[in-house]
């Protein structure tokens, strides 16, 4: 236990140092803050998708409400991003909750088939309400975040500094999802993802527990999409499709669904690719659709689902010999 | 308005509502199809269909092939494609408990792929296509008895049913189907890439609200949808009737998730 406790201290701080080290070079700079960007999606996603059981595939459209909603409190009517993204993040939720409550009763395939009529349609939504979304020309030149000091003086969030705050808006995330896990209700959400007839019958309202998992993943959602306009200083309806919905989803199940570090380590292997190959930019859609198909093929557990379950697998076995071997001596 | 604008646009909406509900239709009885036997949500059907539209478009505009001749080509090959798909994608995961889903999620992925090679092939050379101007001829699946084993598997296979071989041929027929919407979209309308993604999305507001695993209702309710879409792009924009779509979609999911045409 000492040891794990170290190895998390140790990631932490290696988290928080990375940008100084990183920062010699803006280009990887920018990489690095885009992949704790996807940190803080992909967690937010994996209590739905992983713990839940449900497929949000209406995620990236939440996320657009998120980022529209602080872009035009921030750019209108001038208040600070600090109190813009909350509300932002609140919207998201909320609306998420409200066009998502009632398809919460619907299970499996039919969730995620009305999760991508949503999307669709809150794409729909960003293209034909240009006074709010730019439209299919988008929001460009969206100011950094300014922090303000002490006096009247502030001083705009930028270069080293906010991938330095994405580091921590993605470790609070990751904090956050784990100690839900970890909680009563926690637990509950994985009975229902295993059983929720049988979950329903022992008294735990199945109902209120998706929504209350579908408000917190969509909380998560409408933050990561205020982060995102104000970090990429550019949004438009493409950056909040259905596609970005899947790359989030094939992030947490190719990292491993379920688990705390899958979506971390999937983030880490998959987030920078489209960055990496710019020149190659129209077969990114090609390599993610690939990797989705070559997921749930052959890798239905996720990279590390498929190691623990390997680990575990191993210690049952070398439990179960270690307890034969002692019922022969005695 | 006067009378010859009224009976102009009359016209305008009984053609524009047969040609489209045909086209609909047909992409409708393909998704139909393939969820009530194989229990297979095709996400890429939009793709597949559009895939089909291009392959026409290339035909007669590139290698100048009539119409004709290159819908009997586009049709043909999609039945080998069609038994390649289904050994490597489909028939894996007959015995996984909630096929369906996973089924979904890859072909999403499917889509994905799909809708890049397009983006990296055909968007390189043009942004709007179209085929010189032909009868495109409306062609009407009538509703047929279907052979329906996802209910009962095992006891279909008690009876003797070769349960594989009805997957298989099911999943030909209704990539064929698909095939023929996207021929038919070709010879009538100029398209672009977009309209892959919307199909698909159509495609299933239709089954759903029409009844997964019936092909009666996929007609009717896809022939109700192109008049509504030939009606409402006279007065306003065509988003707002792909919008009118999904709203019945969800209210159909909500209320009566079976669809209005169940057995």
């Amino acid at each position: 236990m000492a040891y794990r406790r170290a190895a998390v201290v140790g990631l932490v701080l290696l988290a928080l140092a990375l940008p100084f080290l990183f920062s010699v070079n803006r280009f990887y700079a920018f990489i690095l803050g885009v992949t704790y960007l996807y940190i803080l999606w992909s967690s937010g996603m994996n209590l739905l998708s992983g713990f839940t059981g449900l497929m949000p595939l209406m995620y990236a459209g939440l996320a657009g409400l998120g980022a529209y909603t602080t872009v035009n409190l921030v750019m209108k009517f001038g208040l600070s991003f600090w109190l813009a993204m909350p509300v932002g993040a609140l919207a998201a939720a909320v609306v998420g909750v409200v066009l998502g409550l009632p398809s919460l009763r619907l299970r499996g395939f039919y969730f995620t088939l009305s999760g991508l009529v949503i999307q669709t349609a809150l794409t729909m939504l960003f293209v034909y309400i240009p006074q709010f979304t730019g439209g299919d020309t988008g929001i460009s030149q969206i100011p950094p975040p300014m922090i303000p000091l002490p006096g009247d003086k502030s001083f705009p969030l930028a270069g080293v500094w906010f991938e330095e705050a994405l580091a921590i808006a993605a470790l609070l995330t990751v904090y956050v999802v784990h100690r839900v896990t970890r909680s009563t209700w926690g637990r509950y959400l994985v009975a229902i993802r295993e059983d929720d007839l049988l979950t329903e019958a022992l008294g735990i309202g199945v109902t209120r527990y998706r929504v209350l998992a579908f408000f917190i993943s969509s909380l998560f959602a409408g933050v990561g999409g205020a982060f995102y306009a104000h970090y990429m200083g550019f949004v438009s309806p493409r950056s909040f499709d259905v596609l970005t919905s899947m790359n989030i989803w094939l992030i947490v199940g190719f990292g491993g669904q379920g688990t705390i570090l899958g979506p971390i380590v999937g983030t880490i292997i998959l987030a920078p690719i489209p960055y990496i190959m710019q020149e190659l930019y129209l077969y990114k859609d090609i390599v993610y659709g690939s990797l989705i198909v070559f997921t749930t093929i052959f890798l239905p557990r996720g990279v590390y689902g498929s190691v623990l379950f390997h680990r575990r697998a191993r210690a049952a076995a070398h439990s179960a010999a270690q307890g034969k071997s002692e019922a022969a001596r005695s | 308005m006067t009378l010859e604008s009224i009976l102009l646009n009359g016209l305008a909406v009984i053609t524009t509502g047969l040609i489209v509900g045909a086209i609909f239709s047909l992409v409708a009885a393909g998704v139909t199809i393939m969820y009530g036997t194989i229990w297979f949500p095709n996400a890429a059907n939009g793709q597949f269909f559009m895939l089909a539209a291009l392959l026409m478009w290339s035909l007669v505009v590139n290698w100048g092939l009539s119409p004709f001749l290159g819908a009997v080509v586009v049709l043909t090959g999609s039945i080998p494609f069609s038994l390649v798909l289904e050994k490597f994608l489909v028939r894996p995961f007959y015995n996984v408990p909630n096929r369906n889903i996973v089924y979904f999620i890859m072909t999403l992925g499917l889509a994905q792929i799909f809708a890049g090679a397009f983006t990296g092939t055909y968007g390189r050379w043009s942004d709007q296509y179209s085929l010189p101007a032909a009868w495109p001829g409306a062609i009407m699946l009538g509703p047929f008895p279907f052979p329906r084993t996802r209910q009962n598997r095992e006891a279909a296979i008690l009876r003797g049913v070769d349960v594989r071989r009805i997957y298989r041929f099911s999943f030909v027929l209704a990539m064929l189907v698909i095939t023929m919407g996207g021929v038919l979209f070709a010879m009538a309308y100029g398209f672009d890439l977009t309209m892959a993604w919307t199909m698909a999305i159509i495609g299933f507001a239709i089954m759903i609200v029409g009844g997964p695993g019936s092909v009666l209702g996929s007609v009717v309710i896809g022939m109700i949808f192109g008049f509504t879409q030939a009606v409402v792009s006279l007065f306003a924009s065509p988003t707002l009737a792909a919008f009118s779509y999904l709203i019945v979609m969800l209210i159909i999911l909500l209320v009566k998730p079976s669809g209005l045409f169940a057995r």
